[in-house]
């Protein structure tokens, strides 16, 4: 660690990636002193999914709102702020753009450093962020709408990619599952309230490639679900939700417990938007027990998109790598950087 | 009062700053899409040049629009958290009026038109810049429409007409047709901070500006999916 980020280091984080605007005052890397997050989720209802452009639009409006409250509730001068952190990829790349450009703005008249964080990265940090006692090598299951893998944190910056899906991501088939049962979006809590009322045994969905390796996959999940529907029309939709859900959460746990075993973690972390889902949450606690594995199952705020994940993955950014270059532009497509 | 322009609603991105007595430094990037990239680099480098320090700035001057979506969100942004972190104001100028202002020497009335693409233009027209009045004044409000909805305004106003601008460069057969027209030509195609600048002062002397937070884009045109969703009900309806 170099001097940039010590336990008095205060960050600003802002995250624009996709259809959250937020912004987050983190002291010395875990100290979370405000979180703001500004949800996009009611314009983008009717659309049934985020649309880039509209996503894009609400950011600017709402971008410098949230950070003034996030400097309010933070109750810190924006002297006291010693760097800027924003997310760079990967997302939508005019959402971005915005808390890119504010970001950089905000370094430049400060007269700080900026420092362009992996979004990615940032969600396997928001489990540290809410346990600071845990203890690496960790597994972390990322799941969300744009991803679903199993990555082993070896240390700071030390990522190795264990299994990720093949096809669709589990917050994908959430999503496309709730569509086709008009269940409402996002899809993720609808399918969750709906499965509480529901029988997760009702109908025995495929669980693929349960026992091989630790990649995903879930698109034969979805199609099945629609097929089961059409052959069965008078079948009840939270019997179908819960079946569902229990046949995603099955495998995501299954999955988790068996790469904790093979790398030999001391714990399994959560994190990503589907991290909120109740039955996920309460499978993995269980079941990482039974195993004598550490769960840290962080709180549905720091498992979706938030800006005091970025901060805190700034943090550790700036002690490893410096500052980012005030001519960075952001990259939708930015992979994990993963260790061979 | 010292001002910071920020151009980056269209293809080319410029900054410039200027005080009472005009033009301190500019710098001009005219490769295309490498707005957010460049911006900050160019402000450091006009503020460097000017010997300044950002935070002596008195305001900030920034292109909202109409153009390119994503460039004019870098400059707003840009501007908007500068102007917050400043405390300062922000002077909202629309691009076709910048456009306009680049046409100098003129008796006649000018039309602004930048490239929409999809086969559109975003024009309005204007009275040119003089003596009494330093700065050009709108005669129409911008819109976005095909090339020949101008080049029909054109002709029914049947009035000596300078057109400026990339979507008359784009569309130059079309307005060819108008024999009252003349072309300002391809160097003046795209609105630039200088002329933005040239604005803002006098807009900042009448202290026409903004509150970082109340900034809003000048689109023209709803995101395509709000465009589909629009369609999509009025079919229901009939």
């Amino acid at each position: 660690m170099t001097t940039l980020a010590t336990p008095n280091t205060v960050i600003l984080g802002i995250e624009t990636s996709c259809d959250e605007t937020a912004a987050s005052v983190v002291l010395g890397g875990n100290d979370v002193l405000s979180s703001v997050v500004s949800s996009q989720i009611d314009i983008h209802a009717r659309f049934g999914g985020v649309v880039p452009e509209v996503a894009s639009r609400a950011h600017l409006e709402s971008i410098i709102p949230v950070v003034q409250e996030a400097v309010r509730l933070a109750d810190i001068d924006p002297a006291r702020i010693d760097a800027v952190a924003a997310t760079v990829g990967p997302g939508l790349i005019g959402a971005l753009l915005v808390g890119v450009s504010a970001a950089k703005a905000l370094a430049l008249v400060w007269d700080k450093p900026f420092i362009g964080v992996n979004h990615m990265e940032a969600h396997l940090y928001a489990g540290l962020l809410d346990d600071p006692t845990l203890q690496f090598p960790l597994v972390v299951l990322l799941v969300s709408g744009g991803h679903t893998m199993l990555v082993e944190m070896i240390d700071h910056g030390m990522y190795r990619l264990l299994g990720r899906t093949i096809d669709d991501a589990a917050g994908e088939a959430y999503d496309k599952v709730a569509r086709y049962l008009d269940l409402g979006y996002p899809g993720g809590p609808a399918i969750d309230a709906a499965a509480e009322q529901g029988n997760p045994e009702a109908i025995n969905f495929p669980r693929a490639m349960m026992h091989d390796g630790l990649n995903f996959s879930f698109s034969g999940l979805k199609t099945s679900v629609i097929n089961y529907v059409r052959k069965n029309p008078n079948v009840s939709n939270i019997d179908v939700a819960a079946s569902f859900q229990a046949a995603v959460v099955d495998v995501l746990v299954a999955k988790t417990i068996m790469a904790a075993q093979q790398v030999g973690a001391t714990g399994v972390v959560l994190g990503g938007g589907v991290a909120a889902n109740s039955r996920l949450r309460a499978q993995l606690q269980s079941q990482g027990q039974l195993n004598g594995l550490r769960v840290a199952v962080p709180s549905r705020a720091m498992c979706t998109d938030n800006a005091a994940m970025i901060a805190a993955a700034g943090w550790h950014r700036l002690g490893t790598n410096g500052p980012t270059a005030m001519s960075a532009g952001a990259n939708p497509n930015l992979a994990l950087p993963v260790v061979a | 009062m010292l001002i910071l322009g920020i151009e980056t609603a269209v293809e080319h991105v410029s900054v410039a700053l200027a005080d009472h007595r005009g033009t301190l430094a500019t710098s001009l990037l005219a490769s295309d899409r490498r707005h957010a990239e460049s911006l900050v680099p160019m402000i450091q480098f006009v503020c460097a040049q000017a010997g300044i320090n950002t935070k002596e700035l008195d305001a900030i001057a920034v292109d909202t629009g109409p153009g390119l979506f994503t460039g004019m969100r870098v400059g707003i942004a840009t501007a908007k958290s500068m102007a917050w972190a400043l405390d300062i104001p922000v002077i909202p100028v629309c691009s076709l009026d910048i456009l306009a202002q680049r046409v100098t020497r003129c008796d006649d009335i000018i039309a602004a038109a930048l490239d929409a693409r999809r086969g559109e233009v975003y024009w309005a027209l204007y009275r040119p810049a003089s003596d009494a009045s330093p700065i050009v004044q709108r005669l129409t409000e911008p819109v976005v429409t095909v090339p020949d909805d101008l080049a029909a305004l054109l002709n029914e106003r049947a009035q000596m007409v300078v057109c400026v601008g990339s979507g008359i460069e784009r569309y130059k057969d079309t307005i060819d047709f108008v024999s009252t027209a003349q072309c300002a030509g391809p160097a003046y195609a795209q609105p630039h901070a200088q002329e933005l600048l040239i604005i803002a002062a006098q807009r900042a002397i009448r202290e026409e500006w903004v509150s970082a937070s109340d900034i809003e884009a000048m689109y023209l045109r709803a995101p395509d999916a709000e465009i589909n969703w629009a369609t999509r009900l009025t079919a229901r309806d009939h």
